[in-house]
């Protein structure tokens, strides 16, 4: 089937899912109202809280929400065929990540532009609160983890990547520099910026850069652990110093990667009417995963994420103009991280390779399936981008580039973020030599990753890998499933039909607390006494969490019944 | 002339329109931030208004007039409807 027919399918769906499900979910479950006077507007403060056009804003939502994760997970989950990837994607996207980023948005808005974590304290009671700060902890961990495998991984297939992703950050740092001194727009120096970025794919490309040289064949100091460690050395000092010194410079040239990515993939597919050439349904070999329940936790971001929830709580719901731009910034922000999902399907089903055999050999086990899964997606943009003219051996750079990019101001992120959670916890826990005390803070968020990162897996580090992601799917889906159960139990106290919330999150909740005890199983059967433990820590979570959200909307409904009345909004 | 100038124009735009995508939400974070420091800076030197024996409250006199004129929004920032002192501000 040509790839083109799958992208106007998808797009039609998507379309008719905004029209008309986003609408029903605004009219009738979160009932929203034009003439709510948002924070925005109530707690005006010029700085957090500012009433935002919501074109503005949906760029500020989509460009914090999409990253490299709704890539990886799809690329790795075509293993199971092209079909069941696409039909989670496309109805994870309409029916769950869609009500889950709208709700979130909804919900915070609601209550002063709280953030998720407060709102589950809030919404639901205390112990939620400690509950999501672990949950946040096993998330930033993992995402760390894989991601700092993912940047080595191509670094190894890709060595004339690693010299333009290491010029990217004087480039950045000069670009910063300028707009800072000259106090002039950031467009003329972001565009500046891509383009010496990509001129840089010409060095890179008579200079790559390979640790083949100083690493062992085997053991801990392995090419990729070297990268690895180098990767994690670098987060270390990328992360503590100031934000708009690099992060913020990178995130200029990274954002328009992004939209430079979709459109090659997108006029790639168009041009190149490429046929997907992978089975709908893949005969998978013994001893794989099953698609069932395993495919819902590798794909994450792309179907539903709960990321989006912290920042439709975090930072869009406090400039939210009027409450009806949620639908169009929540919903449509869930449907462009759906968009990036069937890209990577694409690229890996029609994009790598001419033939089904073909395919079939490159993800001939879950293993390799997991270990090429990203390289499989750069090679996938790299024919579409060489569909509009470009050499194929500079748009495998290119696509890495992209890729690494994301990947890397994701780590970036990844260990600020992990460093505040790690303060947070050790505060409730009254541990004052960690909350107090941010080098102990920033280490123990890159120790732990690192750890996770270098586990051996028994010698086969694609496998290590595709479980790492998956568990990383996981506590993805957990803090998803807490977003649903605390706008469940609002919908529910407004007296409202909860269930466009309740099928989602006994769905995800169900599907990851399976999958969580088959790896489980697997585990202890193989031996693996990092991962077992890991795995287990996580399930309890998912159990602590299913107990929570029941007792929860069972408060809920029984104070609906006694209630007469809905319960007043506040802030109107 | 008139061409160049709708061009100047339209271009201006153009680049208010990519900073207000790309730009502000990250102006926000570096205004939170000195907002931060700012706060904590009023509140040391303000420590006794606030009930606590401030030891440097003669060396930092000469700070308050500085910090006085939005010392109404900060309070309410910080969940307190009225400032302690009286006179002050509301």
């Amino acid at each position: 089937m040509p790839a083109i027919v799958v992208v106007l399918v998808v797009a039609v769906l998507f379309y008719l899912g905004y029209r008309y499900y986003s609408s029903y979910l605004a009219k009738k479950v979160y009932a929203v109202d034009a003439a709510f006077v948002t924070p925005a507007h109530s707690m005006r403060d010029g700085v957090d809280f500012v009433p935002t056009n919501k074109h503005v804003l949906f760029g500020h939502h989509f460009t914090s929400v999409a990253g490299a994760a709704p890539i990886v997970g799809p690329a790795i989950a075509v293993f199971w065929g092209w079909g069941p990837a696409l039909a989670w994607v496309v109805l994870g996207t309409i029916f769950a990540a869609g009500v889950h980023d709208f709700g979130s948005l909804v919900v915070s808005v609601r209550h002063r532009a709280k953030s998720i974590g407060t709102l589950a304290r809030d919404v639901i009671n205390k112990r939620a609160r400690t509950l999501f700060l672990l949950i946040i902890f096993f998330l930033l961990t993992l995402v760390n983890a894989v991601f700092a495998v993912v940047i080595g991984n191509l670094f190894i297939a890709t060595p004339e990547a690693v010299l333009p992703i290491l010029l990217e950050i004087p480039l950045a740092i000069g670009i910063g520099q300028y707009i800072y001194r000259t106090r002039s727009a950031a467009l003329v120096p972001s565009i500046v910026g891509v383009i010496l970025l990509y001129a840089s794919i010409l060095l890179g490309q008579e200079l790559p850069i390979s640790l083949a040289g100083i690493a062992a064949e085997d053991g801990l100091f392995t090419e990729r652990n070297l990268w690895v460690i180098f990767l994690f050395a670098y987060t270390f000092i990328a992360s503590r110093i100031p934000v708009w010194v690099l992060l913020q410079p990178r995130d200029y040239i990274n954002s328009h990667q992004l939209f430079i990515a979709l459109g090659v993939i997108g006029l790639g597919v168009a041009i190149g009417w490429d046929r997907i050439v992978a089975p709908a349904f893949n005969d998978t070999p013994e001893g794989s995963p099953n698609w069932f329940p395993f495919l819902f936790i590798t794909i994450a971001c792309g179907a539903i994420s709960g990321f989006h929830s912290l920042v439709s709580s975090g930072t869009t719901s406090k400039q939210l103009d009027k409450e009806t731009d949620a639908r169009y910034v929540g919903y449509v922000g869930a449907v462009g991280e759906g968009s990036l999902a069937l890209g990577s399907i694409l690229a890996c089903t029609a994009g790598i390779v001419a033939t089904t055999a073909d395919w079939e050999a490159a993800y001939r086990d879950f293993s390799t399936a997991s270990g090429d899964a990203t390289s499989n997606f750069v090679n996938g943009v790299a024919h579409f981008a060489s569909n509009l003219g470009i050499a194929n051996s500079i748009a495998v750079i290119f696509a890495a580039v992209v890729v690494i990019s994301f990947a890397a101001t994701t780590m970036d992120t990844g260990v600020r973020l992990q460093r505040y959670i790690v303060q947070e916890i050790a505060d409730i826990a009254g541990a004052r030599v960690v909350s107090r005390n941010v080098t102990l803070a920033t280490t123990i968020a890159v120790v732990v990753p690192l750890v996770m990162a270098l586990l051996p897996g028994g010698g086969d580090a694609g496998y290590t890998f595709g479980v790492l992601w998956q568990l990383f799917g996981t506590t993805n889906q957990l803090t998803a499933g807490l977003a649903l159960a605390v706008i469940a139990v609002w919908v529910t106290k407004k007296r409202r039909n909860p269930v466009a919330v309740l099928v989602p999150l006994v769905f995800l909740l169900a599907m990851t607390s399976w999958a969580l005890i088959e790896n489980l199983r697997n585990f202890v059967d193989e031996g693996q006494w990092v991962l077992a433990p890991l795995d287990a820590i996580i399930f309890v979570l998912a159990v602590w969490l299913i107990v929570e959200a029941a007792l929860a909307m069972r408060r809920a409904w029984a104070g609906r019944a006694e209630v007469g009345e809905p319960e007043r909004e506040p802030e109107r | 002339m008139t061409l160049w100038r709708g061009l100047v124009s339209a271009w201006k735009r153009v680049e208010a329109g990519h900073d207000a995508v790309f730009v502000a939400r990250w102006r926000q974070g570096v205004r939170r931030e000195a907002r931060r420091q700012q706060d904590t800076l009023r509140a040391l030197v303000l420590l006794e208004s606030l009930g606590v024996d401030n030891p440097v409250a003669y060396e930092t006199l000469d700070l308050i007039p500085y910090l006085v004129a939005d010392v109404h929004e900060w309070h309410q920032r910080m969940g307190r409807e009225t400032f302690g002192d009286a006179g002050v501000c509301c």
